[in-house]
């Protein structure tokens, strides 16, 4: 059978902005400042910055390298890439399926989390929420909106799965234009204006100066000094330099699978050493200049410095959702600049659901040679059935669980085995050969040595602590409800099936391939 | 904030802004061809 040939980038700032769109999302407005206010304010820069250098920068280059050259072999998902690394190991392509499976299982969630900012921007723009003058009112109107009770704003969820039908459907009519046409298009377009809406966001909190004259000390200088003042003391615990390497790990969309694909579509002259560090620029921008020039210092001057703390202990779900609707109830032309807040959220989470929707449909046209509209076809059908229990059953543990296994559990494990695959198995000389293939700059040599030896170590470390400190407690369903627990254990079973499932398929699709051979 | 917090914020912001401005001019002064 004839095999359409691959897609490819546009350009190369396509390929760029769409890495920097998946990678900014809402946890670099959201959890980012969160964290660093948490872990030792300014001081928290130090190990953030030290994991950026020998895990973060180090990840990227593996994956846009990875991706380009098993692209080069018509792969486009991890099964294949890491086929095509070891070809005479016919059992090295089922670590891949974690780079399938990942995705699939954020984007579950994801999707529906990312339509909450568009109701959200509807609700801002309509007047809603500006006039919800307290915390308990945001609160429940919250609550309604999720469906997790009946209140005064919703009777049902119905206004909630709206927005999410549209998230839903924006995100299917984005991957089904492809790679050039609809992922470049919409990044192209909706980074910028994201990028634009921060701005204007972080222009506005700067300059609130004190606006309650009587609390001369509740001022912006103050409120960035929450943030930003050392407490050198956290730099030895153990915890605050995790904190650092974990939120590099998530903010980058590194160890998903996502990156892979992405530059999977890139030719084998093109460069991924600049074009990688392009988009970690871009990131780096979003999340250490605007995502702590806005929540953090907006609640500081509007709260205070000791309700702050509480503020920032509460998660950032809430910080996001419930603080800043109130915070920005108070500025003038509230409705506005709270449209602009929950719009570039969902800008962000559009940019970021639609690459985690990406790994599948490619596995789906790479490895089973069907047309990218069937593969489409085939995704939206099963994510949109996989999507319904995280609506319905939010307030059931649900979430948490997919976030577990799919946003941190399979993230973590990912990456540990993509570096040890890339750089012991396929060999550091060859590795480094192959990242510098039409490199526009020159990696310093000191970074052979870091790929090498120090990142597959920090990741060991992490993913060793990680599971001691959070896997186990989440694995024995400590903190789960007695109420919550069959619900919880359902999904775990699920997610068992669809894993087994992908197995399946990647099994069957090398048994194809071999008969076609 | 104190003196050593704005050290931090200017260290960072001028550091990440740095990296984007070499790497934008880096990308776009290499004529792209197809």
């Amino acid at each position: 059978m004839h095999k359409p040939k691959r897609e490819s980038w546009g350009s190369r700032l396509g390929i760029i902005m769409a890495v920097a769109g998946s990678a900014v999302g809402l946890g670099n407005f959201l959890r980012f400042p969160v964290q660093a206010a948490g872990n030792g304010g300014g001081a928290f820069m130090i190990p953030y910055f030290v994991a950026l250098l020998l895990l973060g920068i180090p990840l990227v280059w593996i994956e846009w390298t990875l991706g380009r050259y098993g692209g080069g072999f018509e792969h486009g998902t991890a099964p294949g890439i890491f086929h095509s690394l070891l070809q005479k190991n016919r059992f090295i392509k089922y670590f891949g399926v974690i780079g399938i499976f990942g995705p699939f299982v954020i984007f579950i969630y994801y999707t529906f989390i990312a339509s909450w900012t568009l109701g959200y921007s509807f609700y801002s723009i309509k007047g809603v929420l500006a006039p919800l003058g307290d915390q308990a009112s945001i609160q429940s109107f919250l609550r309604g909106y999720q469906g997790l009770e009946q209140n005064g704003f919703f009777k049902s969820i119905a206004p909630a799965y709206m927005f999410f039908l549209i998230t839903f459907s924006l995100n299917i009519f984005v991957i089904y234009y492809g790679i050039r046409g609809g992922i470049e298009t919409l990044c192209k377009i909706a980074l910028p204006v994201l990028f634009c809406f921060g701005i204007i966001l972080a222009i506005r909190v700067l300059t609130l100066g004190a606006p309650d004259a009587a609390k001369p000390g509740w001022n912006v200088g103050n409120g960035l000094g929450f943030l930003w003042n050392p407490d050198f003391g956290a730099l030895k615990s153990a915890k605050v330099w995790l904190a650092a390497a974990g939120q590099i790990f998530f903010t980058l969309s590194v160890g998903i699978g996502v990156i892979l694909t992405y530059a999977s579509y890139l030719s084998k002259g093109d460069d991924v050493v600049l074009s990688g560090m392009t988009a970690v620029s871009m990131n780096e921008f979003a999340e250490v200049v605007l995502g702590s020039s806005i929540i953090i210092p907006a609640a500081f001057v509007f709260f205070g410095p000791i309700d702050i703390q509480a503020i920032a202990r509460q998660g950032a779900f809430d910080l996001g959702f419930v603080t800043m609707p109130l915070i920005l109830g108070k500025l003038p032309l509230s409705s506005i600049f709270s449209f602009l807040w929950f719009a570039l959220l969902f800008l962000a989470g559009v940019t970021s659901s639609v690459s985690l929707a990406q790994p599948a449909v490619a596995f789906l046209e790479d490895e089973f040679n069907i047309s990218r509209k069937r593969a489409v076809g085939i995704f939206a059908a099963v994510g949109f059935l996989l999507c319904q229990p995280a609506i319905f059953f939010l307030g059931r543990g649900v979430v948490n669980e997919l976030d577990f296994w799919g946003g941190t559990f399979c993230l973590v494990l990912f990456g540990t085995i993509e570096t040890i695959l890339f750089v012991w198995v396929f060999g550091m000389d060859k590795a480094w050969e192959e990242i510098h293939h039409g490199a526009d700059i020159r990696i310093p040599r000191i970074f052979k040595f870091i790929i090498k030896y120090v990142t597959p170590v920090f990741l060991l470390v992490i993913l060793g602590a990680w599971f001691f400190q959070e896997g186990l407690p989440t694995i024995f369903l400590k903190g789960v409800s007695e109420a919550d627990k069959p619900f919880v254990l359902w999904t775990r079973l699920g997610l068992i099936a669809l894993f087994s499932a992908l197995a399946i398929m990647v099994k069957i699709a090398w048994r194809k391939r071999r008969k076609r051979a | 904030m104190n003196i050593y917090g704005w050290i931090f914020l200017i260290l960072s912001w001028s550091g990440i802004l740095t990296l984007g401005t070499f790497c934008f001019h880096r990308v776009f002064s290499k004529k792209e061809v197809k």
